[in-house]
């Protein structure tokens, strides 16, 4: 028997379709002022909220002290794998969440994935409309049939494995700022 | 592990630095702290908490629904699905899919599964170098060490020891021990590990069976790197992982950074549907046991979402470490698992316990971890080493079943134990003697002093 079979088999009696699915209702919280949260919590996580009426290429570069590799993806990317330090990335995110300050970046594979971790610095542009309360009301606005890979990023990486100090720039982006138009 | 294995034993060995042993208490207490603020924050807590179980028990009853139709809808999506029956198989699979490819460097993110496995050491006689990337795990790993939890793998070792480590592997500065400082350096040489990797192996945190994609979470960004740099992502998992679609991770994910560090999400929670342009994924869904499990009195421990929660709590496992345990998850958790396993081996770990139910009272998946507990004492209680205790209880619970007769032998015991020398009260088969001092018996007892007061 092959090891699919021997686990299928061990589960047979758990094969069935089930009658329903689990739909949890959850009576979550709601804010008033989405963006003010969305920022506060951007700002928990280590990240930055920057509002920005036009949120032009050259405008955002400013808000970083480095000169250096900026690639905007919101235009024509090479396709071509991208090994090497990018200094500073610019992406547009579809949406974010005020509870967490987390924004939803789906690159379509328009640029290579490793753009997003990659980089030394991160700046997301997003809409100030488009903040959503919770996780529950972010999955409800996913359609992941759409989507190869797409994430939720919260600030810049970061780590505290070593003595529970928290340090920022553990494999991704050292920096990450949001600017919200 | 051998028969011998002791959790008072290698708990003592960890006590007896005590500076550390508290300092590794406070670590864990601090964690334990973020959790509790970052749980009263959000007033649904309870009603996510329910959720949970909720969506975790469904999907174990329709278990065998739900993987195949996440294999299913995987392949569909251009993901290939292997099987594997336990660790070996497992090993033996991911070890294939390396050598097809010709991979001879592997960047590894944080997978308990393949910790479970043994999967490194398998890799590594087959000449095969394998990084572990998360940052807790690479200090491990020089050190030749274990993670010592499941979330936090380096949190038994200082920072001074961390820079003892890296100034060995990565020739940092052995004066300097600022974590930032060692962060770094682990972050310029992994990163020449990321760049130089044929393929990357990571774990699963949720698998969607609807969608045929599964979910990534790390704070590190160690996943996201890996699996984007070279072209083949092996993703590892228990056949437990699987939950009915993505709607219901508005739930897990609201819990699992909550409960494990106290952040309202990890960092980066990623969704992997499709192969990258060029690209391959495989996913290893692996039971070793787990099948075996979901059919017995701890089915319910099959739910863990792995976020340490019940560690940082635990009275126990703050003052003892998780190497004490002596099995790859350590803690309340830990425990019945590794019980479940081997009772035999592991027959000491439920006694490493104090039954106060704190684990039960953080898990944000209600399981009942502390009745987990007391039902593999039950079990343990079987094994050889424990048959004195055994026979004492079963003593004792014939006793008590007599009143007469044990008020008789208490009345005695109270006159009798104060002149009973040290060395026959606390003889080799008196376990409770072992770490305790008795108490001295009152003059009086209750029923005696009730007798009097009510006259
Ligand atoms: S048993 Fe519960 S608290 Fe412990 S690691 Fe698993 S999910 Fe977290």
């Amino acid at each position: 028997m092959s090891a699919r079979d021997k686990i299928f088999d061990a589960l047979k009696d758990r094969r069935r379709t089930p009658s329903f699915f689990p739909v949890p209702k959850v009576n979550h919280s709601v804010f008033d002022d989405r963006v003010a949260i969305f920022s506060q919590n951007v700002k928990a996580a280590g990240g930055e909220v920057v509002m920005l009426k036009n949120p032009y290429r050259d405008e955002i570069v400013k808000h970083f002290p480095k000169e250096g590799e900026v690639v905007d993806t919101r235009e024509e990317v090479s396709s071509i794998p991208y090994k090497d330090e990018i200094d500073l990335a610019i992406i547009e995110a579809e949406f974010g969440v005020a509870e967490n300050g987390a924004v939803w970046i789906d690159p379509k594979e328009r640029y290579p994935r490793e753009f997003l971790t990659l980089s030394e610095n991160i700046a997301v542009v997003l809409k100030k409309d488009a903040i959503v309360d919770t996780m529950h009301e972010a999955y409800g606005r996913i359609d992941l049939f759409g989507v190869s890979y797409a994430l939720f990023m919260a600030g810049p990486s970061k780590t505290a494995d070593i003595e529970q100090a928290l340090v920022v720039g553990a494999h991704g982006a050292m920096c990450m700022k949001v600017f919200l138009y | 592990m051998k028969t011998s294995f002791d959790h008072a034993k290698s708990a003592a060995r960890f006590i007896a630095d005590k500076e550390r042993a508290h300092w590794h208490d406070q670590a864990l207490w601090f964690v334990r702290q973020k959790r509790d603020k970052a749980v009263k924050s959000i007033p649904e807590m309870e009603e996510l908490r329910r959720a949970a179980e909720e969506i975790k028990s469904h999907t174990m009853e329709y278990l065998g629904y739900y993987l195949e139709l996440f294999e299913e809808r995987a392949n569909a999506n251009g993901i290939e699905v292997y099987w594997a029956s336990d660790a070996s198989e497992h090993n033996a699979i991911v070890a294939k899919l390396l050598e097809e490819y010709g991979a001879k460097r592997v960047v590894k993110s944080k997978s308990m599964l393949t910790e479970e496995c043994g999967l490194n050491p398998y890799l590594e006689n087959l000449g095969i170098e394998v990084t572990d990337t998360d940052l807790g795990e690479r200090i491990v790993q020089l050190a030749k060490d274990h993670p010592s939890h499941i979330v936090l793998p380096a949190i038994h070792l200082k920072k001074e020891d961390v820079s003892k480590i890296f100034s060995k592997y990565l020739h940092t500065d052995p004066a300097k021990s600022d974590p930032e400082y060692l962060t770094h350096a682990a972050r310029h040489h992994l990163r020449r590990k990321f760049k130089e990797a044929d393929a990357a192996v990571t774990g699963v945190n949720f698998a969607l069976a609807k969608e045929g994609a599964f979910v990534v979470c790390t704070n590190e960004g160690n996943a996201d790197l890996g699996a984007a740099l070279p072209d083949l992502h092996i993703a590892c998992m228990g056949i437990e992982k699987v939950i009915p679609s993505a709607k219901e991770l508005g739930v897990f994910t609201r819990l699992l950074a909550r409960s494990a560090t106290g952040q309202a999400i990890t960092t980066y929670t990623s969704h992997f549907r499709k192969p990258k342009p060029g690209g391959r994924v495989c996913v290893v869904i692996v039971d070793n046991g787990r099948s075996g499990l979901l059919e017995g009195e701890n089915s319910k421990t099959l739910s863990c979402i792995r976020c340490g929660a019940c560690m940082n709590t635990c009275p126990v496992y703050r003052r003892s470490g998780g190497h004490s345990y002596g099995y790859v998850i350590p803690g309340p958790i830990g425990s019945v698992l590794a019980g479940a396993k081997d009772v035999s081996t592991y027959a000491s770990l439920p006694f490493a316990c104090t039954l106060c139910a704190s684990c039960d009272n953080v898990c944000p998946v209600k399981i009942d971890l502390h009745e987990r507990l007391r039902h593999e004492r039950k079990e343990a209680i079987k094994v050889s080493k424990y048959t004195s205790k055994r026979v004492f209880l079963h003593m004792a619970a014939w006793v008590l079943q007599r009143p007469g007769l044990y008020s008789a032998l208490m009345a005695t015991m109270r006159f009798v134990l104060p002149h009973i020398p040290r060395s026959i009260l606390y003889n080799r088969f008196n376990i409770w003697g072992r770490e305790r001092e008795m108490p001295m018996p009152a003059k009086k007892s209750f029923k005696d002093l009730y007798n009097e007061r009510t006259r």
